[in-house]
Order: C-alpha cells, then sequence, then structure tokens
C-alpha cells in the first residue's frame, strides 16, 4: 500500500542503505513518478533516464526526507519534475508536439481517482485555478504539469515573452491569495 | 533583460516560477544557488510545492521497462561488489544529517562524484574527457588519479559548498576508515593519496564539514557525494 507511513518507514530504511527498501518504493512509485517525468520529457528512453537518475538521488538523499517537506509522495514527485525541467531546460532542441492541453489536467483535478491525495489541497487548488484568468491559467498548468518554458507560453499564445512572464506573476500572486484565503 | 533587474525581482515571484519550471536554465541554476543559503527561500519554495503538488499527483501511472531497476541495482553500492560495505560503514557514522536542507539543495542542484583514473602511459598532450549524465547533470567534481605520481587531481565542476561550510574529499579504503584527502575549493587541485588508492581501490566521498574542515580527522557531516575510480 501506498500510504504515508510505508513510504516514510521505507525512505528511513533507504537512508540507512536498504537496498531491498529501495526495489520497493520502486515498485510503489515508479509508475507515477514516470507519468510525471513523461509529462515534461515526452521522449520514453529519456524520461526513464530521468527515473534512473531520480531513483540514485533518492539513494543517496533519503536521509533528508523530513515531513515538513510535504508527503513523501509529493517529495519524490517534486525531485522527478525538477530532475526533467532541469533535463528540458539544459536541451536547446524544440520537444515534440503537445498533445494536451491545460484544461485535460484541470478535469483530472476534479477527478477523485487519487485517493492518496489530500481532497482538500486538491478542491482548493482546483477552485482557486478557477478563478484565474482562464489563458493566465493555462501558462500555470501547462509550466508546471508539461514544462512549457516562458518562449513556449509565448509561442502558443502568441504573446511576448515579457507578457507571460507578467501573466505567470499574476496569476502565482492570485493563486497563492486565494490559497490562503482558502485554508 | 540584464541580470542585475533579475537579481532584483522579488524572492516571491523567483520561487513561485522555479516550482513552476519556467526560469531560463541561467535563473534556475543562479536561483538553485541562493536556496542553499536563504532559508526564507527554500521555505518559498516548499509553500509552492505544497500549493501546486495536486497537479502532480495526478499524473497518470505508466510502468517503466524493467531495464529502468536493472541499471539503478547496478549503479548501488551492492550492485558492482556486493561485498563492499565500505561506503555503508562510512555513510552509517554520518547519520547526524545536521546539514539537512543544505544536503537537499545539493541533491537538487543535479550533482554527482565521477572519478576517472586515467593510463599513465600517456603523460602528454591535452585530453578531454565527456561525462555522460542522464538528464544532462552536470557531475560535481573529476577526480583523476594519477598513478605514477600518486596524486588525486580534483577539478570542481558543478560542486557547490553551502554557505558557512567546507566540502572535504576523503578516501576510504579497504580498512574502511576515512582518510581526509583535502578541501575542495572553487579550482583545480592536486591531493596527495594514501597507498591504497594508488591501485585504484577504494571508494571516495565527499562530505560538508565546519570552515577549514572536520576537526576530528573523520567525516562529521552528511556524505553528499561517493564515487569510485572507473579504469580506463
Amino acid at each position: 500500500m501506498r500510504d504515508d507511513a510505508t513510504l516514510e518507514r521505507l525512505l528511513d530504511a533507504v537512508a540507512a542503505r536498504d537496498e531491498a527498501a529501495l526495489r520497493a518504493l520502486y515498485d510503489l512509485t515508479a509508475p507515477k513518478l514516470l507519468g510525471v517525468i513523461l509529462r515534461i520529457q515526452r521522449d520514453r528512453s529519456a524520461a526513464e533516464d530521468i527515473l534512473q537518475d531520480v531513483f540514485l538521488r533518492v539513494w543517496q538523499s533519503a536521509g533528508s526526507y523530513v515531513p515538513e517537506a510535504g508527503r513523501p509522495l509529493s517529495w519524490l514527485c517534486t525531485i522527478a519534475r525538477n530532475r526533467a525541467i532541469d533535463a528540458i531546460r539544459r536541451r536547446t532542441e524544440a520537444q515534440g508536439p503537445v498533445h494536451e492541453d491545460g484544461e485535460d489536467w484541470l478535469e483530472r483535478l476534479a477527478d477523485p481517482h487519487d485517493s492518496e491525495d489530500s481532497i482538500l489541497g486538491r478542491d482548493a487548488l482546483r477552485a482557486c485555478l478557477a478563478r484565474l484568468d482562464p489563458a493566465h491559467r493555462d501558462c500555470v498548468v501547462l509550466a508546471y504539469c508539461e514544462g512549457f518554458s516562458r518562449e513556449d507560453l509565448a509561442q502558443r499564445f502568441e504573446r511576448p515573452v515579457n507578457t507571460i512572464k507578467t501573466w505567470l506573476h499574476r496569476a502565482l500572486a492570485s493563486l497563492k491569495g486565494c490559497l490562503e484565503a482558502v485554508s | 533583460m540584464s541580470a542585475g533587474q533579475e537579481a532584483r525581482e522579488p524572492g516571491e515571484d523567483r520561487a513561485g516560477e522555479y516550482v513552476l519550471g519556467t526560469l531560463t536554465l541561467a535563473e534556475r541554476v543562479a536561483f538553485a544557488r541562493d536556496l542553499a543559503r536563504d532559508p526564507a527561500l527554500a521555505q518559498a519554495v516548499r509553500d509552492w510545492e505544497r500549493r501546486l503538488g495536486p497537479l502532480s499527483l495526478v499524473a497518470p501511472e505508466i510502468r517503466p521497462g524493467p531495464h529502468v531497476w536493472e541499471r539503478i541495482a547496478r549503479a548501488l553500492p551492492g550492485g558492482a561488489a556486493a561485498n563492499d560495505n565500505r561506503v555503508r560503514a562510512l555513510t552509517r557514522r554520518l547519520r547526524l544529517w545536521q546539514g539537512g536542507a543544505a544536503a537537499a539543495a545539493l541533491a537538487a542542484a543535479g550533482l554527482a562524484l565521477v572519478i576517472l583514473s586515467p593510463r599513465p602511459e600517456r603523460p602528454d598532450g591535452a585530453r578531454y574527457v565527456a561525462v555522460v549524465t542522464s538528464g544532462g547533470a552536470a557531475p560535481a567534481l573529476l577526480v583523476s588519479i594519477d598513478t605514477a605520481t600518486g596524486q588525486a587531481a580534483v577539478r570542481p565542476v558543478a560542486a557547490e559548498t553551502p554557505a558557512g561550510h567546507s566540502l572535504q574529499l576523503w578516501y576510504v579504503g579497504t580498512d574502511a576508515v576515512p582518510k581526509p584527502l583535502g578541501l575542495i575549493g572553487a579550482d583545480a587541485a592536486r591531493l596527495p593519496l594514501p597507498a591504497g588508492a594508488r591501485a585504484g581501490e577504494g571508494v571516495f566521498a565527499v562530505s560538508v564539514e565546519p570552515p577549514g574542515g572536520s576537526p576530528t580527522g573523520l567525516p562529521t557531516g552528511p556524505v553528499v557525494y561517493t564515487g569510485k575510480l572507473i579504469r580506463e
């Protein structure tokens, strides 16, 4: 089971250099992490390279996990997302065609298929995203979920990069205000 | 937009864009450096990760191919040499992660220790080495061993030293007792090697230490990188 207590126990064991625990952690979480990475790095083989790197990083730094850093699965997703973003920012060639738009990810937020996610945090985020200007919201979601750069967004929305930057800052400020008011 | 203008941007905007992933590569690298030194920035990043986290958890699950785990297992200390528990012993000793935040920031910066053992029979001429890492992450250090002179050439590549600390390089030989090789500065350095390391055996490790290095002669802070010699 992929509950917080199990994952925390496995992370503790990994920090004590238990390879079997790393394998168990991998079995429980690798499919989710690969899903996170593949949204950003759409090349399967490159995405699997990143996944491998994520678990070697977890092997080295599992001891640095603290509950204040978020729930264990969120902590792992953050490492996976960071590695995927690092990788695509370092690369210069363009990504392949995009197959989803921001709206789809929003719908998935409303779909209660992920029991381990806190319903409260998800509903609040969905409600606050819904209040944003639709173009600003799509920028936030496409950046976060699919790794769009400011240039990618500028192209997609046919606006100058500086306008996109302003949109992002405005959207983030509104989101923060809204989420703080809700919680 | 100049670097000066970027630097004056509020930390909140930079933290949000860092988590969104929309900073340019240069901004991202600079931000990661600041993150290691600025607890308020690190807190702002954690807050954004928490706020946007639900969008990560809705990613579909996709099962990786079996080769991914095989490659991970091979890269673990026990993967290549099952009895090599030197890193394990060293790491157990260092389970006092007093610099947890700094270590996490280092891990996030995308680093690895790479060690090369060049052949001594080609002493002259420029040699170029490309270190290929997954995702294009730069390695923390290049350590090359000159078996003829018994020296290690240490060249920092992407190693980042947490504020108020020093990074110290250790060699752990067959006796499992870490021996200090020296501090890792901003520039390349040549450090003398203990006898066992000249044969290309053992493990190298980098720990976070008080400024000037470990006061005890043994690692006192978290081990942030380890690596073994790879024969060319």
